[in-house]
């Protein structure tokens, strides 16, 4: 019982803590598993976990919706395990990364369905102008995430992990297939949303470029943005020209009829 | 220090307020908003420090409640140049408030292509890769000097990125909307961010069918081919597009939200996806 919940913590300092702090690495596993290592009294075997489960993450990074593996959990199941088989480090570390795949479709499940239906609160909030909802929101969501997060390594430490396997398994294929589909389309959603911003119908086939262009050539999303700063700054060269040719005529004008005033004059005299 | 130059007193305080919050950005993070909620929590200071009337606050904080998703670090950055902006709204009858969300929408995209690769994909490397030399090692101050390593200029460009943003939007923003050049900026920005959405939907909404046509057992044609044959990444468009229909026509959001489970476990139970 003291073991599953100090790793709990372990797990929910590191997640948490990661976003709580301004993404600060809390959840990579060379913090994680020290920390739950120090707190089942084993912190030497903590750190060789820590050091090997890094060098196998290193190239791991959570970015919302959009990666392959949860480390956090690895890490901290990983430690328990091998302080529970006496230090036996080499035996666990082929388990963890079906963990850690496993942990990442967990957190994306309470992301899109506890997390998105309960952020829809705070487009309404804003509309009522009531802050100090959107603040408790704010943290609620929070915690809401990575407390059920952590209540995964809670009782896979008290059942053991074969446990958690066979309930996971129990689930019908079907159903967590059609979780994963649904949750790989709801990126839709915010996307809409930055479109309703930006939507304008002289502007809107800019849209469809971006679309074209990673759909077709695959580039990263930084060399988009490369492509798109230049089209904006010749678009934006343009419409100066543009401005400065509406002001010149203006002027054009105005001189003409400062010279036909002159005209007029020169014609009374 | 020539950075904080113009800035009030006041103003330096309320930055520095909105640093500390936007630390917290992503706490809440969430498929419809992202770091939204965490943006207009970042924002609040500034908001009720700019806006005495009720409805221009209650618009404000519904502008910044958006979906707003950038690397964290350079999130404070974003948040100093819309705090200018909302300033300038707040002192200017006839500021187009539009302007406000297209500039947010599009510095995220490129600020976070920089913010990710400079601290995810090299920073955090060298620092745990000294890290894990430590631990190896048995020490067991590798983990706290892994933090440090890496949080110091986290923190460092967090903070200065905010001053910097809200300095150089007070610094512009007026100048800028005085000769109307706000205008062309606003376009340019909308085009950007247009570019960065339609990108975006074709890398993060993701949608595969498994369906093909098959004869005696033996597969003809798969009708993921024939989509990508018409337009790669049709589905994707065609359902980012149907919920912006859907908006538009003021379906709550929560609604559409389920509506893309029960689409999702209705595709699999008729083996569509």
């Amino acid at each position: 019982m003291y073991d599953a919940f100090v790793v709990a913590l372990a797990v929910f300092v590191g997640v948490a803590g990661h976003e709580m702090f301004g993404m600060s690495m809390l959840s990579r596993p060379i913090v994680v598993a020290p920390l739950a290592g120090l707190l089942m009294g084993d912190i030497q075997t903590g750190l060789i976990i820590g050091a090997s489960l890094e060098a196998i993450f290193m190239g791991v990074v959570n970015i919302g919706i959009s990666s392959t593996a949860e480390p956090a959990l690895a890490a901290g199941l990983a430690t328990a395990f091998a302080i529970k088989m006496g230090g036996n480090v080499d035996a666990v570390i082929p388990i963890v990364f079906p963990l850690a795949v496993l942990g990442l479709q967990l957190l994306n499940m309470i992301f899109s369905f506890v997390c998105g239906p309960m952020a829809t609160n705070f487009l309404k909030l804003a509309k009522e102008g009531d802050e100090k909802g959107i603040v408790k929101l704010h943290y609620v969501i929070w915690f809401v995430h990575y407390g059920l997060y952590a209540l995964i390594p809670f009782f896979a430490v008290l059942f053991g992990a074969n446990v958690v396997m066979t309930v996971l398994d129990s689930i019908p294929p079907v159903i967590m297939n059609g979780l994963t589909v649904a949750g790989n389309l709801l990126p839709a959603v915010g996307m809409a949303m930055l479109l309703r911003m930006l939507w304008s119908k002289n502007l809107a086939v800019w849209f469809f470029f971006g679309a074209v262009v990673m759909a077709y050539f695959e580039l990263p999303l930084i060399a988009i943005a490369a492509i798109g700063t230049i089209i904006a700054i010749v678009m934006a060269q343009r419409d100066l020209q543009l401005k400065g040719m509406q002001a010149s005529p203006a002027q054009q004008g105005q001189a003409t009829t400062v010279s036909g005033n002159q005209e007029e004059e020169d014609f009374f005299q | 220090m020539k950075l904080t130059e113009g800035i009030s007193k006041d103003e330096k305080k309320l930055v520095r307020k909105m640093f500390w919050r936007s630390m917290t950005m992503y706490a809440s993070v969430n498929p419809v908003t992202m770091g939204g909620g965490g943006f207009s929590y970042s924002m609040m200071p500034f908001i009720n420090h700019f806006y005495k009337n009720e409805e221009d606050r209650v618009a404000a904080l519904e502008r910044h409640t958006q979906y707003f998703s950038t690397t964290v670090p350079c999130a404070s950055f974003i948040m100093g140049i819309a705090a200018s902006m909302e300033k300038e709204n707040s002192e200017k009858e006839g500021f187009d408030v539009e302007s406000i969300n297209a500039i947010k929408t599009s510095l995220m995209g490129p600020l976070a292509g920089i913010g990710d690769s400079l601290f995810w994909g090299v920073w955090r490397v060298v620092s745990a890769g000294l890290a894990i030399n430590l631990a190896n090692a048995g020490n067991v101050l590798a983990p706290i000097i892994f933090l440090i390593m890496f949080n110091v200029p986290n923190y460092l460009t967090r903070y200065y990125g905010g001053i910097l943003g809200y300095s150089l939007g007070s610094k512009y923003i007026e100048k800028l909307y005085a000769n109307g050049l706000i205008e062309i900026l606003t376009k340019a920005a909308s085009i950007l961010g247009l570019i960065m959405v339609g990108a975006m939907t074709i890398s993060m909404v993701k949608f595969n069918t498994t369906l093909s046509f098959s004869m005696k057992g033996e597969e003809l044609m798969s009708v993921q081919e024939i989509l990508d044959s018409i337009f790669k990444g049709i589905i994707p468009l065609l359902v980012t597009l149907g919920c912006f229909k859907l908006l538009d026509k003021k379906v709550g959001i929560i609604k559409i939200i389920f509506g893309i489970v029960a689409l999702g476990i209705i595709l699999s139970l008729l083996k569509i996806a």
